[in-house]
């Protein structure tokens, strides 16, 4: 077992590496840049230009900023990649020989927009991602495997051809106009239920987790709650209408695999209530696949939302993602998607872990 | 066996000829049973018929009612049946305009929809195909021959289906796009070649290890023969499938992107364009502009999606449940 998941991170870190290569040959390839705004300004001399790029490393060939930005060269030279800094251990000082920037150090560089570093830029969005990612991935799983399951033991029923035409139309709607014509129905007049988009409402409440905000918070919890609740409800209910077609289809196909297992019908036969059946011989199994599934969507929780939250202008890491793009940021667009790109490589590390674990005929060699 | 079609001409000479013959054995190929079996799946004729229906909307609908981007329609201050000023609003659907129009320029929406079918599927079509020649050329080579090619393409398609391709291709396709749909199509390929690649390499793995392919080898046919003429007739089926299906979800992406603004330019109308300028007059109240491209999309993903699913049942009888 031990070996399997040591052989398993081994296998990940040349796929690690293959993604920071393409993420950064895209952006490289790219026109625009750095200096592409000053194109603009007749002001600005060649010279000056030269300095900016000289200052910025630009004028580097570009496997050396490569090499810089993920921080096997730097400061340190060649040993750069180990570990910067120094330690203090036992009342022994000690200087370590590494650096301490690129990306291996967990430094993605500064905003070309704002000048904040990239970690602060999207570490202030992953908390709005996973309130909205999170809300709507609880609520979907729950209903995808409580539907998927009753569909599973009513076959053929009224409700199992319901959810399957349900199912059909759901993976035909782009999320997109969902979430437009959400707004159109409910958010735009004559209904007006609820806001057109953002996450708080501006006019009466503080920006969201400053510390004006927590004060608001601990001052009028319900209010702000409240508040936080009506902007929710649109964008939730696009996402988990949407999603739910794929996973309650997946749970209900694995539901009918297990009841046609030749255990099942053992214990039919021998007489154990219907109920036994279905929850205790049957559910327990057909859940396998289904939480290395569970587990599969997982990434979605930090960077999926991205059409979603881009028609609600909710201040996400997808919308982040769009504005960047509009903005030619490239230190946020390529720490965006080397962060997401990690994640789900992690994410389909510990789903293929877990699913050894809960079923023990999966062979690890 | 005789596989020649059967001509009726020339099954009532075999009649004449032979009069007692009682019950006409007519052998049918694969592609005729698998033909018969769609036909026997409604939802897949239905889809189908959707499918090929938009398609012919999409083909001749320009040649009758063209679109212009700098033929701005004579604007207009009241709408039929309506008192009250239109102000920057659209029209609703009315006699003179079964889609209504839309706010601002007052344009035709009808006009819009049908000239906006002609890009998004063709993008549709085209980059679902192209990633399909792609997939199977990289899934072929790595499943046949194995190996450390096989190691190196697999680590590819690793890394590639890590990254969050729409993010991807919102970067490349406004980076290098400019706007031209034949780049914002090949964009949509050469990030969505994936899936088929890993599809082909493992249909080529299980048929590279079947006895006929042995027996070829045996007898000395060449690899390139094996592949084309034993291996890849075998995998064609689920390819088509896949190429099917991959189409209604490249409509769907390259839907957002050009409603982002990062795909096909502005000048041109597509689906995801159109949608993307009723932004703004959403909250004015006007249902129908969003309403009408929204909806040509979701009954063209439906009908690519139920065509798909009668294809895999007639094409793989085994996969069915």
């Amino acid at each position: 077992m031990l070996k399997y998941v040591i052989r398993r991170v081994i296998q990940a870190i040349p796929v690690l590496f293959g993604i920071s290569l393409v993420t950064y040959g895209i952006l490289a390839i790219a026109p625009g840049g750095p200096t592409a705004r000053f194109a603009q300004n007749p002001r600005i001399t060649q010279a000056q230009i030269d300095a900016f790029k000289h200052r910025w490393g630009l004028d580097d060939p570009l496997y050396l900023q490569y090499a810089k930005w993920l921080g096997i060269w730097g400061d340190a030279g060649v040993l750069n990649a180990l570990p910067g800094g120094s330690v203090d251990i036992a009342g022994l000082h000690i200087d370590l020989p590494g650096g301490d920037n690129g990306i291996l150090h967990g430094d993605f560089g500064y905003s070309v927009t704002d000048g904040r570093t990239v970690t602060d830029v999207i570490g202030e969005r992953v908390l709005p991602t996973f309130i909205l990612a999170g809300t709507a991935y609880v609520i979907w799983i729950f209903i995808a495997i409580i539907t998927g399951v009753y569909a599973a033991v009513r076959r053929y029923s009224l409700f199992d051809s319901a959810l399957t035409i349900f199912n059909y139309v759901g993976f035909s709607f782009p999320t997109f106009w969902l979430g437009i014509m959400l707004i159109t129905l409910f958010a735009a007049p004559p209904l007006k239920w609820f806001p057109v988009g953002g996450m708080w409402t501006t006019r009466t409440i503080p920006i969201f987790a400053t510390g004006e905000y927590w004060t608001f918070v601990g001052a009028h919890p319900l209010t702000a709650l409240w508040d936080l609740g009506a902007h929710l409800v649109l964008p939730v209910l696009t996402l988990v209408v949407v999603n739910i077609a794929y996973d309650s289809r997946f749970v209900r196909s694995s539901m009918l695999d297990a009841l046609n297992q030749d255990f099942v019908k053992t214990a039919r036969a021998k007489g154990v209530p219907e109920r036994t059946v279905i929850f205790k011989h049957a559910l327990r199994n057909a859940l396998l696949p289904v939480v290395t599934n569970i587990g599969l969507e997982i990434p979605f929780l930090f960077a999926g939302a991205i059409v979603t939250e881009t028609i609600f202008s909710w201040p996400g890491m997808g919308r982040e993602f769009i504005q960047a793009t509009g903005h030619f940021d490239y230190p946020v667009l390529m720490g965006i998607l080397l962060i997401t790109s990690i994640i789900v490589v992690f994410a389909n590390l510990v789903a293929d872990i877990m699913y050894a674990v809960v079923d023990p005929r999966v062979q690890y060699d | 066996m005789d596989n020649a079609p059967v001509t009726p001409a020339a099954l009532e000479e075999l009649e004449a000829a032979n009069p007692d013959y009682e019950v006409n054995l007519v052998s049918l190929n694969q592609w005729q049973l698998a033909w018969r079996r769609f036909k026997r799946h409604r939802l897949a004729v239905f889809g189908s018929i959707l499918f090929l229906t938009i398609c012919a909307i999409a083909f001749i609908g320009p040649l009758i009612a063209p679109f212009d981007f700098y033929n701005v329609p004579e604007p207009v201050k009241y709408c039929t049946g309506s008192t009250t000023l239109r102000a920057s609003n659209g029209c609703p659907p009315s006699l003179n305009h079964f889609l209504g129009t839309t706010g601002g320029l007052q344009r035709d929406l009808l006009v819009l929809v049908i000239n906006g079918a002609r890009l998004s599927l063709a993008i549709g079509v085209g980059a679902s195909v192209f990633a399909a020649v792609i997939g199977t050329i990289v899934g072929g080579v790595a499943g046949y021959f194995g190996g450390w090619i096989d190691n190196i393409l697999m680590r590819v398609v690793d890394v590639m289906l890590s990254l969050p391709l729409l993010f991807v291709i919102l970067v490349v396709a406004k980076f290098l796009g400019g706007g031209n749909w034949f780049v914002v199509m090949v964009v949509f390929a050469v990030f969505g070649w994936q899936t088929i690649a890993r599809l082909v390499r493992s249909l080529f793995l299980s048929l590279r290890s079947e006895v006929f392919v042995d027996a070829a080898r045996a007898v000395g046919v060449s690899d390139r023969r094996i592949i084309f003429r034993h291996i890849l007739p075998n995998a064609v089926s689920p390819i088509i499938v896949a190429t099917t299906l991959a189409v209604a979800s490249v409509i769907v992406s390259e839907a957002f992107v050009s409603f982002l603004g990062f795909g096909v330019d502005v000048t041109q109308p597509t689906w995801g364009n159109i949608l993307s300028n009723s932004l703004t007059f959403i909250p004015l109240g006007n249902w129908w502009w969003p309403l009408f491209p929204g909806l040509s999309i979701v009954f063209t993903v439906l009908g690519i999606n139920f065509m798909g699913d009668g294809l895999r049942d007639a094409l793989d009888p085994r996969s069915r449940d």
